[in-house]
C-alpha cells in the first residue's frame, strides 16, 4: 500500500480487527487525501481529530453511533 | 470460536433434520415434523433479527436492517401459524381468510426485502471497498442476476400468467418470485462486502447472512424440481428452508456478539486487538 509509516500503521492496526487490514489501510488513506489532501505516510498525530472524525461516519454505518464514538475516543487515547 | 459454532449450526440442524426425516420415511408423521421444526427455524430467525436489533440504537442504519428482516420473518411466522386454522389452510374455501394470508405473504417478502437491501446497500455508506473493483462486481453481478432470472423467473412468468386469468390468490407468489430475483441479485454486494471484511469481526454477519441469501437460492431450485423428482422423505426445499432461516439466526447472534466484543474493547484501558470467539 505504501504507507508502512508508524502513525498510520497504528491507526490501521486498530481498526483491522474489526474491518480486516485491507479496508482499514484503504479507509485511512481516503480520509487522509479527502479531508487532509495528504498521502498516508505524511500522517502524523497532530491529524489525529481531522482523521477521526473522517472515519466516524464509516464507522457508524456497521457498528452504529454510539459504539461507533466510544472505539473512535478509545482509539484516540491508544495512538495519541 | 463462538463464531465458527454460529456458522456450523445450521449445518448441524440440517443434518439432524434430514435424518429425522427420512427415518420417518414419507408416513403421516412428515408432514406435522416438517411444519413445527418450520416453526422452530422461524422463531430462531426471529430471535436472531431482535437480538442484532437490540445491540444498536434508534436512527442506526443497521438497526433498520434488522427490523425489517425480523418484522418480516414475524409476519410470515403468523402467517404459517395462521394455516392451521382450517379456513386459512392452503385448500382453504373462504375467499377473505385466503386474501389474509396472501396479504401477510406479501408483506413479509416486501420487510425481507427492505433489510436485505439495507445490508446490502451499506458497503457505500461505509466506503468499504469491494475486491475486484467495478469490473469484479459487475462479473458477479451479472452472474447472480441471470442465475436469478433462471431460478425465479419460469416461476414469476408462470404466476403472472395465472393472475392475468383471474387467479389473485398466485398475486402473492408473483410478488415472492420478484422479490426473490431482487434479493438473489443482492447477494452480490452482500458476499463481496463479506469478502472484503474477511479477517475482520464484521465479515462474520456478513458471511451469515450472504450464506442465507444463498440457502434461499437453493430453496428455490429445490422447490422449482417437478414433483417425484426427489425420493420419498427427502423434504429437500424444507431443508435449504431450515438452512437460510437458521443462517439469519445465526447472522443476527454474530452482529450482536461482534458489537458486544467493540464496546468491549471500546471500555478497556488498554487497546487490545479484538480476538474471535
Amino acid at each position: 500500500m505504501g504507507h508502512d509509516t508508524s502513525f498510520s500503521r497504528q491507526l490501521a492496526a486498530r481498526l483491522a480487527p474489526y474491518i480486516g487490514d485491507f479496508n482499514a489501510q484503504m479507509w485511512i488513506k481516503s480520509v487522509a487525501r479527502r479531508e487532509l489532501g495528504l498521502a498516508p505516510e505524511d500522517l502524523t498525530v497532530k491529524h489525529l481529530p481531522p482523521l477521526i472524525d473522517g472515519l466516524r461516519p464509516f464507522l457508524q454505518t456497521l457498528m452504529g453511533r454510539s459504539t461507533a464514538d466510544n472505539l473512535l475516543q478509545q482509539i484516540g487515547r491508544e495512538v495519541h | 470460536m463462538r463464531f465458527r459454532f454460529l456458522a456450523a449450526f445450521p449445518l448441524l440442524y440440517a443434518l439432524i433434520f434430514l435424518a429425522i426425516a427420512w427415518s420417518l420415511q414419507g408416513g403421516e408423521m412428515l408432514a406435522p415434523f416438517t411444519f413445527w421444526q418450520r416453526i422452530l427455524v422461524r422463531v430462531l430467525a426471529v430471535a436472531g433479527c431482535l437480538a442484532a436489533v437490540s445491540c444498536f440504537e434508534r436512527g442506526d442504519h443497521l438497526r433498520s436492517a434488522w427490523l425489517w428482516l425480523g418484522a418480516g420473518t414475524i409476519v410470515i411466522l403468523i402467517r404459517d401459524l395462521l394455516r392451521l386454522s382450517p379456513g386459512f389452510a392452503p385448500q382453504g374455501a373462504d375467499p377473505q381468510a385466503q386474501l389474509v394470508v396472501t396479504a401477510l405473504g406479501i408483506l413479509s417478502n416486501l420487510a425481507l426485502l427492505g433489510g436485505v437491501w439495507m445490508l446490502a446497500r451499506s458497503w457505500k455508506m461505509a466506503a468499504i471497498v469491494l475486491p475486484g473493483g467495478r469490473s469484479g462486481f459487475g462479473v458477479v453481478a451479472v452472474f447472480t442476476a441471470v442465475l436469478a432470472l433462471t431460478v425465479a423467473g419460469p416461476g414469476a412468468y408462470i404466476h403472472l400468467q395465472e393472475v392475468a386469468r383471474g387467479d389473485w390468490s398466485s398475486l402473492v407468489l408473483v410478488v415472492s418470485a420478484i422479490v426473490d430475483i431482487i434479493t438473489l441479485c443482492l447477494i452480490t454486494p452482500l458476499l463481496l462486502t463479506a469478502i472484503s471484511l474477511r479477517g475482520g469481526l464484521f465479515a462474520w454477519p456478513w458471511g451469515l447472512v450472504t450464506a442465507s441469501q444463498l440457502a434461499w437460492l437453493l430453496y428455490d431450485i429445490a422447490a422449482g424440481l417437478r414433483p417425484g423428482l426427489l425420493p420419498t422423505g427427502l423434504p429437500l426445499p424444507e431443508v435449504f428452508r431450515g438452512l437460510a432461516e437458521n443462517y439469519l439466526f445465526a447472522a443476527g447472534m454474530a452482529q450482536y456478539f461482534v458489537i458486544d466484543q467493540v464496546r468491549q474493547a471500546a471500555r478497556a484501558p488498554v487497546l487490545r486487538p479484538a480476538a474471535e470467539g
